[in-house]
């Protein structure tokens, strides 16, 4: 079992990162280039970080970028490890890796769903959440949700209300 | 029947006896699933007033929404809706149902549920209490009594309208029956 500090050693020996940062007791956050990421991942998986708990998304529209965020979880350290990439929001693509956690597919498919990220090597990108979308994905900080409801439902009217 | 009278009177009988023995499929993804439990079981025991849960939709007479509904579960909504032998009867249940309540401004939640299938009655409230669902479904009976709960033939006679607004927020939608 090592301490979180042994980690960002062990890490820091092995690996090419951009910046570290031990968010709390047993939780650090890691972050990659993007050609580094799923090396990066291989490694982690056989250093028994082996559990992928999910893949979450963050779109930060003034940098023009987005950050995926990949949570591993080690048995053995009990540690949680954000592992933190930022991709171009123009092209919004990445690759794949459903070669190293089967389940990565579906979390990738709902990101697909609601940011419009596109993993090549994931061939199977249909909707997984939602149904008959056609607008853009409604997590995008630039969708417009207010305005799209407006459009498509009808606000119930009230006597009395003006 | 061709006797006016004789048809009105035998139209009470039934509608006395159907309030006897009402059998109510709950759809359940909305949180107000959590309240029909006790309301079910020995708490609040809903089967003293006649009224039991069914298991699949063709043996139902009650559907009871708890909750909001977005587009994707509208749509099995309206196949669970259309499956159902009339008489049918709709209640919405919490203030979703109502004007979405706390989703009012989600893009993917729908906002009237009286606009997509008929409503006979709403249950107001975030959550309503049990004590709330038991006293809704007794104003339910005696609106059965009274034949006022007629949601069911408003749907065949507006089928149209409530056609196009199924098909407003969630395209096409295909018919099972």
């Amino acid at each position: 079992m090592r301490s979180e500090n042994e980690l960002i050693k062990l890490l820091n020996r092995d690996l090419n990162l951009l910046s570290f940062k031990k968010l709390r007791k047993q939780n650090i956050s890691i972050r990659f280039e993007n050609e580094e990421l799923v090396s990066g991942l291989n490694y982690l998986k056989s250093q028994n970080y082996i559990h992928l708990a999910t893949i979450s998304c963050v779109d930060w529209i003034e940098d023009n970028q987005f950050e995926l965020i990949y949570q591993l979880f080690s048995y053995e350290d009990k540690i949680s490890l954000s592992v933190k990439t930022r991709i171009n929001r123009k092209t919004s693509k990445f690759v794949t890796i459903k070669n190293l956690w089967g389940v990565a597919k579906y979390y990738e498919r709902d990101i697909h769903d609601f940011f419009g990220i596109k993993f090549t090597g994931n061939d199977n990108m249909d909707e997984l959440i939602l149904e008959n979308w056609n607008e853009i994905p409604p997590m995008r900080k630039d969708f417009k949700t207010r305005q799209y409801v407006d459009k498509k439902y009808d606000w119930r009217q009230y006597h009395g209300q003006e | 029947m061709n006797n006016k009278y004789e048809s009105n009177k035998w139209q009470e009988v039934i509608n006395w006896v159907q309030t006897r023995s009402l059998f109510m499929l709950h759809y359940c993804t909305g949180c107000g699933a959590i309240e029909l439990p006790p309301t079910m079981t020995s708490r609040y025991d809903m089967s003293r007033f006649g009224i039991g849960p069914a298991a699949t939709p063709r043996q139902a007479d009650i559907l009871l929404i708890t909750g909001y509904l977005s587009t994707k579960t509208l749509r099995r909504v309206i196949y669970t809706y259309e499956q159902m032998q009339n008489p049918k009867f709709v209640m919405g249940f919490g203030s979703c149902t109502i004007n979405g309540g706390m989703y009012w401004d989600s893009y993917n939640t729908i906002k009237q549920l009286d606009k997509y299938i008929p409503v006979d009655l709403y249950i107001a409230g975030c959550m309503p209490r049990p004590e709330a669902i038991l006293e809704g479904f007794l104003k339910l009976k005696e609106k059965i009594e009274t034949g006022s709960a007629d949601g069911y033939k408003k749907y065949n006679k507006e089928y149209e309208k409530y056609k196009k607004n199924q098909e407003k927020v969630l395209g096409e939608v295909k018919r099972r029956q």
